[in-house]
């Protein structure tokens, strides 16, 4: 077994794992915690697979966003410490049926087709930057810029939604 | 080579499984946001194991990445948009208090 697979099993089991410890602890604050090291690890995996640029961006990014949503974890939250250990979950056996029909297709899906031949080589982290910079702004800069004005789109009416007066302000 | 692809994708599934289970059992905005995350995350791990094992040397794969992360961003600055809006006006970001929405 190489030590690539050892890396990646590793990583994707705590990937998984804090994937589960999300919705099994009844603190708010340890929820998004819980959240960040599994996107830490989905990060690590993307280092182990090569993908060095993709990698350290998913770590920066998710580490950014997991810390915000903590903040509103605390916000929005009637028990954020989770000292109450209320039960914040409805249609359990629903949930489970599907979550577990989800897998096992999923698996199916992965494990039964031919997938052809393996790439055994990849190109130099300096190389893969040049040609996502050369994909990004030639052939896929529609894409691109589309993805852009989505964002600032969604900045925008995130905005606008967050500070729309209530019935209260509005007398 | 061909293990570490099947490795990477069953991880994939069982993000996507758990995402799936968060996202239909949580009663709380936030947390349904968070299984959302996850799905997507998913979704990540599957697209970085085929360009990595099928075509390296394709960056039209590392673009889709890029893309469903801009997709995460948006979807978290919505969703914490209307949470924000949904707590000015009724206290609470609770689902199950949130049944006239249905339509």
């Amino acid at each position: 077994m190489s030590v690539q697979v050892i890396f990646l099993v590793f990583f994707g089991a705590a990937a998984v794992w804090f994937g589960i410890v999300v919705f099994r602890t009844h603190s708010m604050v340890r929820s998004a915690l819980a959240l960040l090291f599994s996107q830490t690890a989905i990060g690590a995996m993307f280092l182990v697979m090569q993908a060095e640029f993709l990698g350290v961006l998913q770590i920066m990014m998710m580490a950014t966003e997991m810390s915000v949503m903590a903040i509103f974890m605390v916000m929005f939250m009637m028990d954020p410490g989770g000292m109450g250990a209320m039960d914040m979950t409805h249609q359990k056996r629903l949930s489970l049926w599907a979550g577990g029909i989800g897998l096992v297709a999923a698996v199916l899906l992965v494990w039964l087709p031919d997938w052809g031949p393996i790439a055994l080589a990849v190109p130099s982290a300096q190389q893969q930057a040049e040609d996502l910079g050369r994909e990004l702004l030639g052939r896929s800069m529609f894409i691109f810029q589309s993805a852009a004005l989505t964002i600032l789109t969604a900045m925008v009416a995130a905005t606008m939604v967050a500070i729309v007066p209530n019935a209260e302000q509005r007398k | 080579m061909i293990l570490e692809l099947m490795i990477a994708l069953t991880i994939g599934a069982g993000l996507f499984a758990v995402g799936l289970y968060g996202a239909l059992s949580q009663t709380n905005l936030v947390m349904i946001i968070m299984g959302v995350e996850l799905i997507l995350a998913a979704a990540l791990v599957n697209l970085v194991a085929f360009w990595r094992y099928l075509h390296p040397d394709e960056p039209a794969g590392q673009m889709f990445v890029l893309i469903i992360m801009a997709v995460m961003a948006v979807e978290m600055a919505v969703g914490f948009a209307i949470a924000i809006s949904r707590f000015r006006s009724r206290g609470s970001v609770e689902m199950e208090e949130a049944r006239e929405l249905k339509g």
